[in-house]
């Protein structure tokens, strides 16, 4: 006899119990989602970077020079929140995961949403220690688009290099802000209440989420 | 106790002839392994975007098209915090992968592996770094810049990329997580940004060592009217040099990176990095403003001194031969232009110079090119000399012909009338302002023409000369007071009058002898 043959459960056989099925199943599962892509660690190094933004802002830690000079440390932390995002999108299991979790996409989707949610959070707590330039608006703006910047990457090359977006995307923006660029793809050169940079920031945070919901962070042997 | 404190004294096996071939093996394996060539595809989006296209806008002098991107190290800001990022991710590849104590049994010592691991990293990051800044020299040379290319700036930015590298590796081995990466890029692009700022800040000392500082050491005349200073660049890559060579030594410190043997020679290297670092910020302590850029005194080579030889162009302006460096060439006619009207004024007066040429631009310790004195009238026969690599040249930061014409008239006016560095007397204000009116800058128009970027400070009181120190909203006040009044009357004059007058007076004014009531 093959297993081709075998149609129905043996006699006096208990049936399997899927992890998955029980409350305290899903939550080790999602336990095991979160130590896999190092959410702890993220969590931490979020908090990292809103403690330095903080100290940023206790302490008026200034560059001289014009609005980029102004909003440059603020912006480069929240560009490293946005790419620590992002680098957890890389997953070490690749396709034995992919195969067997079909509860990945929604792991994905919350450890995302949660994640920039955190990084949100944490930078407007740390803002309240000084004067945060554009204020939280600017930031939750900031922080969703560049989030994105970094999704997209993770979802077409690699998780590993989800921060090389935001880091990109950083020194693009530099340079709109020096050129006094207008264009609302370059949101944080624009004020903080300006509903065409916000759109684009959402634009770009929403592709990077569907797209990293439904791939996941791509793999890629090097390294 | 872990395989990796217990890492056994190894002996290279099969020889030393066997050695170079592993070695070479290894880091062929790690070159094709290395995470590196995926990054370079948005590097050279960057570079172009960042490092090339803000250059086009300059007028074709090697020296300006570059300015941006190797006087003010943009292209090591658009490659660096990259290339740690990639390095820290190799660097922490067997510690992400839970592999660290595996390889320390393996028959390399852990030292030598991670040798040919960042080896393969920096061998990717500046291959890749060279050829992009050779793509961009190539089409700069086919746009036939003049004057030559900044070599040793392109050393310098291949030096801090290997920094870059074993920095970023160094944090990987050591902080062997999937973050490592981002934190080294940030971190790298954070240093960058902040030695641009202190570079901004800071005209001399030991802040000339940081590459992004181009104040000071990078300015015209360089490799057209004499060759680039290359002591300051020697200094950054002895710097860049000792902190890779001390970073490469640190990761062989730890007890699983070798046998004792090993550990001390990793001691010893990391020791002469870090003195070889220390030495060159403070040779960069020791640079001091030469009027052809940072002179370090230990570094330096007479040869670098000696300006280049040229056949100069010339044509005439109200009879004065003007000649430059065929390199200015195209100025030509906007300089002769500009000078026609003020040689005109000065033609048959005492002093007048009877010849033109064109003289290096000195050094200024700021972040740009400014005349300093100005324009020299020196010699008998009185020979004008034009620092013009230090003047507004149309394009070059935005600079127009008409603010090259106007500074060129006042500098003119200002080296006649007023000998000397100072802002003169008031009667030879008043001289100097009517013979600009004759040269087409209308009285009321010459406070602002004297707040031109470039102008040396005596502008400063000349234009509060003429407007009685009063100013407007924006800046520059109207036209008044005592030396406004007797340029007026100086204007009211026929020209053949003012001449006759000037000729008769001019040594006298120059001295200072004459006073606002004197004048006619």
């Amino acid at each position: 006899m093959t297993v081709a043959g075998v149609h129905s459960t043996p006699q006096g056989a208990v049936p399997a119990r899927s992890p998955a099925t029980s409350a305290a199943g899903l939550g080790y599962m999602a336990w095991l989602y979160l130590v896999s892509r190092r959410v702890p660690a993220a969590l931490g190094l979020i908090a990292a970077t809103a403690a330095v933004l903080a100290a940023a802002l206790h302490w008026r830690w200034s560059i001289a020079g014009g609005p980029a000079a102004q909003q440059f440390i603020p912006l480069t932390l929240e560009a490293a929140s946005a790419a620590i995002v992002a680098v957890t999108a890389y997953g070490p299991f690749g396709e034995t995961e992919r195969a067997t979790g079909r509860w990945l996409p929604y792991l994905r989707l919350a450890v995302v949403l949660a994640l920039t949610a955190a990084a949100v959070g944490a930078l407007a707590a740390a803002a309240a220690a000084g004067d945060l330039p554009g204020g939280a608006l600017a930031m939750l703006r900031n922080v969703a688009g560049l989030t994105g910047t970094g999704l997209l990457p993770a979802a077409a090359v690699s998780g590993a290099f989800g921060w090389a977006g935001p880091l990109a995307y950083l020194l693009i923006a530099e340079g709109a802000f020096a050129g006094s660029w207008t264009t609302p793809w370059m949101w944080p050169t624009r004020p903080p209440h300006d509903l065409g940079g916000a759109l684009c920031a959402a634009a770009v945070f929403a592709a990077g989420v569907t797209l990293i919901t439904m791939r996941g962070g791509r793999d890629h042997r090097a390294g | 106790m872990t395989a990796a404190t217990a890492a056994p004294v190894r002996h290279a096996p099969g020889g030393a002839r066997a050695v170079p071939l592993t070695a070479a093996r290894l880091l062929r394996i790690e070159l094709r392994r290395n995470a590196m060539p995926w990054i370079l595809p948005l590097i050279a989006v960057l570079f172009w975007f960042d490092s090339y296209r803000p250059s086009t806008s300059q007028p074709p002098f090697w020296i300006l098209r570059t300015f941006w991107n190797m006087g003010q190290g943009h292209t090591i800001i658009d490659f660096g915090p990259f290339v740690a990022g990639v390095a820290a991710w190799m660097g922490s590849r067997d510690g992400r992968r839970g592999m660290a104590d595996m390889v320390t049994g393996t028959a390399r010592p852990r030292w030598v592996a991670q040798l040919a691991t960042w080896g393969a990293t920096a061998i990717w990051a500046v291959v890749a770094y060279l050829a992009f800044v050779g793509i961009m020299f190539a089409v700069y040379a086919h746009q036939g810049l003049l004057g030559s290319p900044p070599w040793w700036w392109v050393a310098v930015g291949a030096a801090a990329v290997t920094t870059f590298s074993a920095a970023g590796f160094a944090l990987g081995v050591c902080f062997p997580s999937r973050f490592a990466a981002a934190l080294a890029a940030f971190g790298g692009f954070l240093l960058m940004m902040l030695s641009s700022q202190t570079g901004f800040s800071h005209t001399s000392g030991w802040a000339q060592i940081l590459p992004t500082n181009s104040n000071g050491n990078f300015q015209l005349d360089s490799g057209v009217l004499y060759p680039y200073l290359p002591d300051l660049p020697i200094a950054r890559i002895m710097f860049f040099a000792g902190l890779t060579v001390a970073t490469v030594g640190l990761l062989g410190l730890p007890a699983r990176a070798g046998g004792p043997w090993l550990r001390r020679t990793a001691a010893v290297i990391a020791v002469a990095g870090l003195a070889a670092a220390g030495t060159a910020v403070g040779l960069a302590d020791t640079a001091r403003l030469s009027a052809r850029g940072m002179d370090i005194s230990a570094l330096h080579d007479a040869a670098s001194d000696r300006p280049t030889p040229y056949t100069p162009v010339c044509d005439h302006a109200a009879g004065v031969p003007v000649c430059l460096n065929p390199a200015y060439r195209r100025w030509l006619p906007d300089v002769t232009a500009a000078l026609r009207p003020v040689l005109t004024e000065s033609a048959g007066l005492p002093g007048a110079p009877t010849r033109t040429t064109q003289i290096g631009a000195t050094y200024s310790s700021g972040d740009g090119a400014v005349p300093g004195p100005g324009l020299t009238l020196s010699g008998r026969p009185p020979v004008l000399g034009i620092p013009l690599g230090a003047l507004n040249l149309p394009g070059a930061f935005g600079s127009t012909a008409a603010e090259l014409t106007q500074q060129l008239q006042v500098l003119f006016v200002h080296a006649f009338v007023i000998p000397g560095a100072g802002s003169g007397t008031p009667g030879q204000l008043a001289v100097q302002a009517a013979l600009l009116q004759g040269a087409g800058i209308p009285l009321k128009a010459q406070p602002s023409a004297l707040t031109d970027y470039g102008l040396p400070s005596w502008a400063r009181a000349t234009q509060h000369a003429l407007t009685n120190g009063r100013q407007s909203a924006n800046g520059v006040g109207p036209v008044t007071g005592p030396v406004y009044a007797a340029a007026q009357r100086l204007t009211g004059l026929p020209p053949v009058s003012l001449h006759a007058w000037l000729a008769a007076h001019l040594t006298a004014l120059r001295a200072g002898q004459i006073t606002l009531a004197q004048l006619p």
